[in-house]
């Protein structure tokens, strides 16, 4: 009995990474360009993304410094804020409040996204889809972020419909981030700033900012231990882990991070909650750290300083290579109350996620990449008839990542080539896939049929899954055209 | 009696010639402010700064600032050290006036307290520096007075441009303040007629 309830969370588990993953698209929370700023600035959305809701070089540095033009921010400003406390309130402080400010205007934006999907032929024994979806509303979002002053500064996006039904959704991310707190510190610009609330992890990559129509599968890896108590060794208690994170998802905590050196050093430690979007049941939190160089080789030195380099045809980004790393470390709990072992005491699994990165530009072409390798402790309870403490079993582990080329032929038409892997024997005993890497190729075109305005194509070739019940195989292979747009 | 008499005639002749021959000397000194990374080149206080040895005699005239629309206006003011200004208020709600400091001295901050409309008050500035005004009931007003020691000043208009006129002839540190820009610092020559002078100023 106790092992049935173990594996059927396990099942869920499995069921969602399966649904979630490999047959349709994502629908996580997804982030994006800010229409607001362009009211606010009164300027086009190319100002900050070249494809969005990827960020270029100005992008970039208007997120970091606070959601302003890194330079004489205002000058720019069209739309003049609501003043809270005239500038020469400082002085007043302590005895009066201290000032600060509201967007002109209210800032606030949506984005809609939707897409046609053409599936290959799943069996029927994995169960029934339609081979051509001619339309599917993936998320109707509201976006709003701005700046409070000076050094205040805030995000919030809620999917306000998932998948055509309405309040469906979640919030992606709420924070406020206080910018350049080290200032009183006497620490050099940008060194250290904080935010706090629900946001995406540092990422090296954002998954809410992407411009592909799926998630990078490396990012929607959880660790799930075997489910075949046989294999296990066990038998007929299952192994225990059985861990819902992903990368993908936002986070709740604090996070400490900053961008000195005119943002080429990035470094950032997050607290967080450690479940995802919902609190976590369990009173350890969970850390994350990041740290990224980036070289910028232009060969100009007065290009290296502007904030993005001029070409013959209009601004583009720097020449540049960016290096990182980052780890996550946690503890997962589970058999709280005695819900899987009565007699047993709460599990605590340790686990951590590590990996590297690199993001290379050149003119119109980007490549950027990343290798990442989890570790699960799993154990077990020591003896299945009458148990009374848990053993180390084999951990649960698993690598991947994913290698991603962008060139733009026109500004408005860009290229993609995308190839996602995830090592994970786990999941090749489990039934997931052929082999224990799981791999597909994304090819991909994406036009901008205005600044605000997308189409994307792509194209999965995904890895061999097997049919239950045989000895065949099938590829979840799909084709989807998406459409994107945010007012 | 004669004699002083004859000297008395003398001395007033010679100081009724020397006051017009000043006058005939003085020179204007015009220009044009441009800024960098600010808004705007208007509300900026231009004035000659501190001579040395040279002590100025404390108007008569006062400035006046007004409340209007839930605004100081004008929103800068320059005014000459020991000038008393008058505040005054012709909005229909009441407003406060208060400067927590003068250019950073807590010592010197002033608080004239509440008033209704058509009531004013009025404070002797006797510090050089800069008050930042406050109403402690509408936070979102705020001016400034920029207190200076000679009487030569300006206030840029919309475009930048100043005109600091009776400038007796010499070399002067002509100085600016502005509410978000840092302070500019240049010499310049005084001659009878006018002096261009440009400036920038810089956030």
């Amino acid at each position: 009995m106790r092992g049935c309830m173990a594996r059927s969370c396990v099942t869920a588990i499995l069921s969602t990474l399966v649904v979630a993953s490999w047959v349709m698209l994502a629908s996580v929370p997804e982030t994006s360009a800010i229409p607001a700023f362009s009211r606010k600035y009164q300027t086009s959305c190319t100002t900050c993304h070249n494809n969005f809701p990827e960020l270029n070089d100005f992008g970039l540095a208007f997120k970091k410094n606070g959601f302003k033009f890194p330079k004489d921010d205002d000058t720019f400003v069209k739309e003049p804020p609501v003043l809270l406390g005239a500038k020469a309130q400082k002085e007043a402080f302590p005895n009066a409040l201290y000032p600060g400010e509201l967007p002109g205007d209210l800032p606030i934006g949506f984005r809609y996204e939707g897409y046609t999907q053409y599936s290959s032929k799943i069996p029927l024994a994995v169960g029934f889809t339609p081979r051509v979806d001619l339309y599917a509303p993936n998320t109707f979002t509201i976006l709003s972020a701005g700046s409070f002053g000076p050094n205040l500064s805030f995000w919030i996006d809620d999917d306000i419909s998932v998948g055509g039904a309405n309040a469906n959704g979640f919030m992606g991310d709420g924070f406020l981030k206080y910018n350049d707190l080290g200032q009183y510190l006497h620490l050099p610009k940008d060194t250290l700033n904080v935010r706090v609330g629900q946001f995406e992890l540092d990422l090296p990559f954002s998954q809410a900012k992407s411009i592909n129509l799926t998630d990078y599968d490396i990012y929607d890896q959880a660790s799930v231990a075997l489910t075949n108590s046989a294999l296990c060794g066990f038998a007929p208690i299952p192994c225990t882990t059985n861990n819902p994170f992903i990368f993908s998802s936002p986070q709740r905590g604090i996070e400490f991070g900053g961008y000195p050196n005119d943002g080429n050093f990035t470094w950032s430690l997050a607290v967080v909650d450690g479940n995802n979007a919902n609190p976590a049941v369990r009173n350890s939190k969970d850390v994350y750290f990041r740290v990224s160089q980036t070289f910028n080789l232009e060969r100009n030195p007065n290009v290296r300083k502007e904030v993005r380099a001029s070409g013959p045809s209009g601004p583009r980004d720097h020449t540049s290579l960016r290096i990182g790393a980052f780890s996550y470390y946690g503890r997962n709990a589970l058999n709280i109350g005695g819900a899987l072992f009565p007699t047993l005491p709460t599990i605590r699994e340790p686990f951590y996620r590590v990996g590297a990165d690199f993001r290379f530009k050149y003119r119109q072409f980007e490549l950027w990449g990343l290798g990442m390798y989890g570790h699960d402790t799993n154990v077990v309870p020591n003896d299945p008839a009458d148990p009374t403490a848990f053993v180390k079993a084999s951990p649960v582990t698993f690598s991947g990542g994913f290698v991603e080329g962008e060139y733009w032929f026109y500004p408005w038409l860009i290229g993609l080539m995308r190839y996602d892997f995830v090592n994970s024997p786990t999941d090749f005993q489990n039934g997931i896939s052929r082999f224990d890497t799981r791999n597909r190729f994304s090819p991909g075109v994406q036009v901008l049929i205005r600044a605000n305005v997308k189409l994307e194509f792509e194209y999965q070739r995904r890895f061999e899954q097997p049919i239950p019940g045989t000895t065949q195989f099938f590829r979840a292979n799909g084709f989807s055209l998406g459409t994107d747009f945010l007012f | 009696m004669k004699m002083v008499e004859k000297a008395v005639l003398k001395a007033a002749a010679l100081l009724v010639g020397s006051l017009m021959v000043s006058s005939a000397q003085a020179g204007d000194i015009k220009g044009k402010v441009t800024v960098q990374g600010l808004r705007s080149a208007e509300n900026i206080a231009v004035y000659v700064d501190a001579i040395p040895g040279k002590k100025f005699d404390a108007p008569a005239q006062h400035a006046e600032i007004d409340q209007r629309r839930m605004a100081f206006v004008p929103h800068v003011t320059v005014v000459q050290q020991d000038t008393t200004v008058d505040f005054l208020n012709s909005d229909s709600v009441s407003h406060n006036v208060y400067w927590p400091s003068i250019s950073g001295n807590k010592k010197l901050a002033g608080q004239l307290g509440t008033w209704g409309k058509g009531e004013k008050k009025s404070f002797k500035f006797n510090n050089p520096g800069v008050a930042s005004l406050l109403c402690n009931i509408h936070p979102e007003m705020s001016a400034y007075i920029v207190v200076v020691s000679t009487p030569y000043f300006a206030v840029t208009d919309s475009d930048g441009a100043f005109e600091i006129k009776g400038v007796p002839p010499g070399t002067y540190s002509l100085k600016t303040w502005s509410e978000d820009g840092k302070v500019t610092t240049q010499s310049v020559t005084v001659t009878s007629g006018a002096t261009n002078v440009d400036l920038t100023v810089k956030k």
